[in-house]
């Protein structure tokens, strides 16, 4: 249970570059300035009446086209936490810049990231999307290259959206945009009578797992909760080819139902095995076969989504590995009012050979075994206010089963087209300190983001 | 005998006379409206626009919208497919907006985030909600339903149709009533004025500039004032293009990650 949170963050590397955030930051500062003091002007100015050159969609571009942003974010903790020596779960100047060109019929897109961090101290860097898009026949499109990958129809659950995630940024006070982490693929997509997609992973890229360093977790083995030093370090599987990963949906709308089907032969995202002999973790082998559906009901959006992991430990008698399960999703969103949202989700992991587990479990490691049956309900109520310039919302994880809870709250403020601010937090608590969110508790944070679009 | 040749003759001129001036004056509301919505909303088979908005709120903070819109027509004054991508600002850039829209029932309504590669499904909801932060609502968009009022011709004038519009669910919108001001020649609707139960005006769409393009008069320039902020959303279609033959599936998930390039190009 505690090995899906937990790991180490690949990709977040300290960069040499770092400086150049502070002099690109430094640059934009004027331009902010500038913005917020004559706002109103510039952007009558933009509206000038010749001004329909820029559109990328609607003329043909020649070379690269940029965009990016400036950010600023901090998280305080809620609580201290005896775990980590840090006040704060972010503390960092964000510089995200994207180019892209057309290059014959297709698209190349790079998009990166660069920030001072002050919670692990040095600049950091990573590289979200370098990729080539574009119809490789009427039938076939293709995306090569590194790319942010989703399916499925989950609201913050995934159940058959094996790409990696990157809970770190999630719980830390990052934008919702952070929790998906890029994957080097390439996909193929058919379309016909039913559509394929076809992603193709030379090498797996696991998620982005709580390793100890930013955020604490529980460790069964220690029974407390703990933090680096030593941070978690799995054996990884980064050799190419050798670690490839494949994943596969099928899927078509007829009269407005939206019908899928998924299939995912890989390696667990989390390093959710243990190797008894020398006790470090590595990522198991997984393959998962799903559906899903998705069709407008009552005046609102029902969904229904299934998943059977398939696990290396086919017995269910390891405990040392991950046992087989079936996750089962059903979800409802709707507008009761005008600009209010609601969306309800019930998600249950059923652990398939359970008495085995238990049987093969150590006493004294039994209490943080899976229980057979995990339920998790979720809400998210979203509101918007002055003609979609201020969203409110609250997104609440809550599990009668492991007896914790997880709140998001969130009001997002936009200035002006360039100028947003938002302010938020992730509240877990609960009853026991090995559940999934329980043992996050004192990770809580309250977090205030601004950020300057260009 | 020829009295009766001369009151023949007579009408055929009316008629010449209307067929080449305006068209003959209406009687039936019903008939008057579904003609401007076709006039408004149906125009060719398909349609191709590139839009901006120029948003401004009662403070006069202003925000920019730019989009480009393609339409294709299931059948004249029934059901239709929207593809809505955005290019500005750039935090809303590479968003895609799709709808099918159903009338009679509820819309098919899609949104491509591309930060997160997410297609989502937006719930079919209230339509009298802003259009991307706009002071248009969606309805203003892609048209509400004629069924849902009841239309009376109040007056013709020499040069339009006035029509007051009732809802036949007053307590699903905030107006208790409509003006629309239809053109007699061209039967696009100029001017639409809400009113509160006291009859007081608060929120007008205004065509402030029409083209007739491939044929079809277009409104080129619109602007919806909401009259109790003083904010308003002026907004502009260039390069506009009707029967452009665009293909039934471009309307589709494959358009939100992949956007038809070919024929989203403005034709110069």
């Amino acid at each position: 249970m505690m090995a899906r949170l937990t790991g180490n963050t690949r990709g977040c590397r300290p960069m040499a570059g770092a400086l150049l955030i502070l002099a690109l930051g430094l640059a934009a500062a004027p331009a902010w300035a500038q913005q917020t003091s004559s706002g109103t002007q510039s952007t009558q100015d933009d509206w000038g009446d010749d001004d329909w050159g820029d559109d990328p969609w609607a003329s043909e571009q020649t070379g690269w086209q940029w965009y990016g942003f400036v950010e600023g974010a901090a998280a305080a903790r809620l609580h201290n936490d005896p775990a980590v020596d840090e006040d704060y779960t972010l503390a960092e100047t964000r510089l995200q810049i994207e180019g892209e060109r057309l290059v014959g019929d297709y698209t190349a897109t790079i998009k990166g990231d660069v920030w001072l961090d002050g919670v692990e101290d040095g600049g950091r860097g990573d590289l979200r999307e370098a990729n080539l898009q574009g119809r490789l026949t009427d039938a076939i499109d293709i995306e090569a290259g590194r790319q942010i990958l989703t399916w499925g129809t989950g609201d913050l659950v995934f159940l058959n959206d094996l790409f990696p995630k990157d809970y770190v940024s999630f719980f830390s006070g990052r934008n919702d945009e952070y929790l998906k982490a890029p994957s080097d693929a390439i996909k193929l997509s058919f379309y016909g009578d039913a559509n394929l997609d076809v992603v193709y992973m030379p090498r797996g890229e696991a998620n982005r797992f709580i390793t100890g360093e930013r955020l604490s977790y529980f460790s069964p083995r220690r029974g407390a909760v703990t933090a680096a030093p030593p941070a978690i370090d799995p054996d990884e599987r980064d050799d190419w080819l050798d670690d490839s990963e494949l994943a596969l949906r099928l899927y078509q709308t007829v009269d407005g139902v939206e019908y899928a089907g998924y299939a995912f032969h890989g390696y667990d995202k989390q390093p959710s095995a243990v190797d008894p002999a020398t006790g470090t973790p590595y990522f198991p082998r997984l393959s998962v076969l799903g559906a899903s559906i998705r069709r407008p009901a009552a005046g609102g959006i029902a969904n229904a989504e299934t998943a059977y992991y398939f696990a290396d430990d086919s017995g269910g008698d390891d405990p040392n590995r991950p046992n087989e399960q079936w996750r089962f999703l059903f979800g409802y969103e709707h507008e009761p009012l005008a600009d209010l949202t609601l969306g309800w989700q019930y998600y249950l992991e059923w652990t398939q050979d359970h008495d085995a587990l238990i049987d093969a479990t150590p006493a004294d490691q039994r209490r943080y075994a899976p229980d057979e049956y995990r339920h998790l309900l979720t809400n998210r109520v979203t509101w918007q206010l002055l003609r979609q310039d201020l969203t409110i919302s609250l997104f609440s994880f809550f599990s009668p089963s492991d007896a914790d809870y997880f709140f998001r709250p969130r009001a997002e403020y936009r200035f002006s087209d360039r100028l947003t601010g938002t302010i938020g937090g992730n509240v877990f608590g609960g009853e026991d300190p090995w559940t999934f969110h329980t043992q996050l508790q004192d990770n809580s944070n309250a977090y205030a983001r601004i950020r300057y679009n260009f | 005998m020829k009295k009766r040749l001369v009151m023949h003759l007579g009408l055929v001129l009316l008629a010449l006379g209307h067929a080449g001036v305006a068209a003959a004056a209406m009687e039936d509301a019903r008939a008057i409206v579904e003609r401007a919505n076709v006039a408004s909303y149906y125009a060719g088979d398909d349609g191709r626009s590139a839009a901006r908005m120029l948003i401004e709120d009662g403070n006069g903070n202003r925000q920019q919208r730019q989009f480009t819109l393609l339409r294709k027509d299931v059948s004249d004054g029934g059901d239709q497919r929207y593809l809505v991508v955005f290019s500005r600002p750039a935090d809303i850039r590479g968003t895609v907006f799709r709808v099918e829209k159903h009338v009679g029932a509820d819309d098919d309504r899609w949104l491509y985030l591309p930060a997160l590669d997410l297609v989502k499904r937006i719930a079919a909801g209230d339509k009298r909600t802003s259009f991307v932060g706009s002071h248009f609502f969606y309805e203003d968009i892609s048209g509400r339903g004629l069924d849902e009022d009841n239309h009376r011709l109040v007056e013709t004038t020499d040069t339009h149709y006035i029509i007051e519009s009732t809802p036949k669910a007053p307590d699903e919108v905030a107006f208790a009533r409509y003006r629309t001001w239809i053109d007699r020649e061209s039967f696009l609707p100029m001017k639409t004025e809400y009113q509160r139960q006291s009859g007081e005006v608060y929120r007008r769409m205004e065509v402030t500039r029409v083209e007739t393009i491939d044929g079809y008069p277009t409104g080129t320039e619109v602007r919806m004032s909401d009259l109790d902020s003083g904010g308003y959303t002026i907004t502009q279609f260039r390069f506009s293009q009707y029967d452009v033959g665009l293909p039934d599936d471009i309307f589709s998930e494959r358009s939100l990650r992949n956007p038809p390039r070919r024929w989203l190009r403005r034709s110069e």
